[in-house]
């Protein structure tokens, strides 16, 4: 879930323009599809299935946001987890009894024909597969977009990648990317141009992060954004009680982090968790290789496999296919 | 500041001239007139507009850079009648650009100008090849262009001195060949390019009102076309991208 770094982050956001966007980029993969199986979803929050009953929602999300993407210019790398560190362990516990407890709640929801509930329930309780993991990097594949899993944390890889100048920017919605070192992070890449936050329905525009406007505008070191995650909870620690964004800077500005820490929780392993972010697990096995779409496969895929409406996704794949072998101005320009 | 009348016909063009490209965009105002320099958002098309001072009735402007949403802008100006005389009116550092014709008062609101892209540099391009056209031949040649294809190649042949525009459907052909002799200007060089008539059908629908159209063209290059309007006192510029050849 990342790092809550959004208030003092304000700032330092800025519209994405087209000609930001037009650019290739990594996708934080994971972020991507558990947005997709939380919010595409019917009233009561079951989410969409095919008839067999297996779900669909993360293939039509995805679907549709890379030909959104292709359309814009983009030319995404989706990157997906590997293994989790050691130390996300009591994250993960912590969330997947969140889910269970969800999973509950939600039962006991659609039983007492409470719709509100069950669908906020419904949210809650999502969790990624394999099964959605394949069925993902399947349409990919199909749509001619390059793919991989990373060593460990998929957002970590994409900020190397960013950084390494591979890509121009990475995407998600986890501020973590920053501390991870992404130079450019961009978020709020929805086709409707639409979030759900705590369950109200907010409009929003891609928007985007520059790594090196942000520490010179906070007059902070990378090092110390870090420090300011670990005081407020990372995925790899709790987090000091009563301490957010605002009392974070503040602490590492006046160089009080490493007696906080010893204060309030003195057998916190800091420097592990601030060389895992700096020098994240990374690969450099990826190949950065766009692929015309595959129409036949995907038609097949989605609408016999999965049962998506064929007229729809013919309409889409043409709208593709006819921006295909167009060339841009951009290698005039110089 | 901006302060000037202007014949409603020529304004109206100059709007359609942009909005054949892009949907917003940059307005540049200076001492000398209006300029646009605008590319769409896939990067495929750029318009670059030269509006000079003496296409108005009057004008008078201090130099300032504003946000145009050129697609509301052209919906509002089809509905003036051509015969009026249009009134533009924008005082320094406002957020909203007055218009005024026969009676009415639009008051447009302007685009923030940071969240409107950048004016792009020049590109620089060699285009070695150009011809000289009407406006109303390019536009048709597009249009039975589009009948049978979503393409159409432009091309140079040096040696039987023709200029081609030849589009390839699925199952029909078309091709329209001019000689050097017809052509007001031909400069011949090896050139043949292939473009979305996507693209050039909005092109060529403004351009068809130009005497003449100059094309500059590559091999695999560009298209560029250069024409005037509002009586000479504008001058205009398309750059188009090529697709790739291939199939």
């Amino acid at each position: 879930m990342g790092v809550s770094l959004r208030e003092i982050l304000t700032d330092y956001k800025k519209p994405a323009s087209p000609a930001d966007l037009a650019k290739t980029c990594a996708v934080d993969g994971n972020n991507a599809l558990y947005q997709f199986v939380t919010t595409i979803r019917q009233p009561d929050g079951t989410p969409l299935m095919d008839n067999q009953g297996r779900i669909t929602s993360h293939l039509s999300g995805l679907f549709f946001r890379v030909t959104n993407f292709l359309e814009s210019g983009m030319r995404p790398i989706f990157i997906f987890d590997g293994k989790p560190p050691e130390m996300k362990q009591v994250t993960i516990e912590a969330r997947r009894e969140l889910r269970d407890e969800a999973a509950a709640s939600y039962k006991e929801a659609i039983a007492a024909g409470d719709l509100e509930a069950a669908s906020k329930y419904a949210r809650s309780a999502s969790r990624l597969d394999a099964e959605t993991f394949s069925s993902s990097q399947k349409l990919l594949t199909l749509m001619g977009i390059p793919w991989f899993v990373a060593p460990s944390e998929g957002e970590a890889q994409a900020a190397v990648m960013a950084q390494k100048g591979d890509v121009a920017f990475s995407i998600s919605q986890d501020y973590d990317s920053l501390l991870f070192g992404t130079p450019r992070l961009v978020r709020n890449m929805t086709v409707s141009r639409k979030r759900k936050v705590h369950g109200r329905t907010i409009s929003v525009n891609p928007e985007i992060i520059t790594l090196s406007e942000l520490l010179s505008g906070l007059k902070i070191t990378r090092e110390n954004l870090i420090e300011m995650g670990i005081l407020i909870g990372t995925d790899f620690n709790d987090g000091i009680k009563g301490i957010g964004p605002k009392k974070a800077l503040k602490i590492v500005r006046d160089g009080a982090f490493d007696k906080t820490i010893k204060e309030n929780c003195p057998n916190l392993d800091c420097e592990e968790i601030m060389k895992f972010f700096l020098n994240p697990p990374y690969s450099s096995d990826y190949r950065l290789n766009w692929k015309d779409p595959d129409t036949e496969g995907i038609l097949s895929y989605l609408c016999e496999d999965y049962e998506f409406s064929r007229t729809r996704i013919e309409a889409i794949l043409e709208k593709l296919n006819k921006g295909k072998g167009q060339k841009t101005l951009d290698q005039w320009f110089g | 500041m901006l302060k000037a009348a202007i014949d409603t016909e020529v304004f109206k063009e100059a709007v359609e001239v942009v909005a054949a490209i892009v949907s917003e965009c940059r307005l540049n105002i200076s001492a000398n007139g209006l300029a646009v320099r605008a590319v769409d958002t896939a990067n495929v098309a750029m318009i670059s507009l030269e509006l000079g001072a003496p296409a108005f009735n009057t004008f008078a402007a201090g130099d300032s850079q504003i946000g145009l949403d050129i697609s509301k802008l052209k919906n509002i100006v089809a509905s003036i009648n051509k015969a009026d005389v249009l009134t533009l009116d924008l005082p320094d550092g406002a957020y909203k650009m007055e218009l005024a014709y026969g009676g009415f008062k639009y008051s447009i609101s302007l685009l923030d100008v940071n969240t409107v892209r950048k004016d792009p540099n020049l590109p620089s391009i060699q285009l070695p090849g150009k011809v000289v056209i009407a406006g109303a031949e390019l536009n048709n040649a597009i249009k039975a262009a589009s009948l049978v294809s979503d393409k159409i190649a432009f091309g140079i042949n040096p040696d039987n001195e023709t200029f081609y525009m030849e589009a390839d459907g699925d199952t029909d052909h078309i091709n329209l060949e001019i000689k050097a002799a017809d052509l007001k200007t031909f400069i011949p060089a090896e050139a043949r390019s292939l473009f979305s008539l996507d693209y050039l059908k909005d092109m060529g629908r403004v351009m068809s009102k130009a005497e003449e159209v100059e094309i500059f063209l590559g091999k695999d290059h560009p298209v560029k076309f250069v024409f005037t309007i509002a009586g000479g006192e504008g001058k205009v510029e398309y750059l188009l991208a090529p697709r790739i050849e291939s199939d």
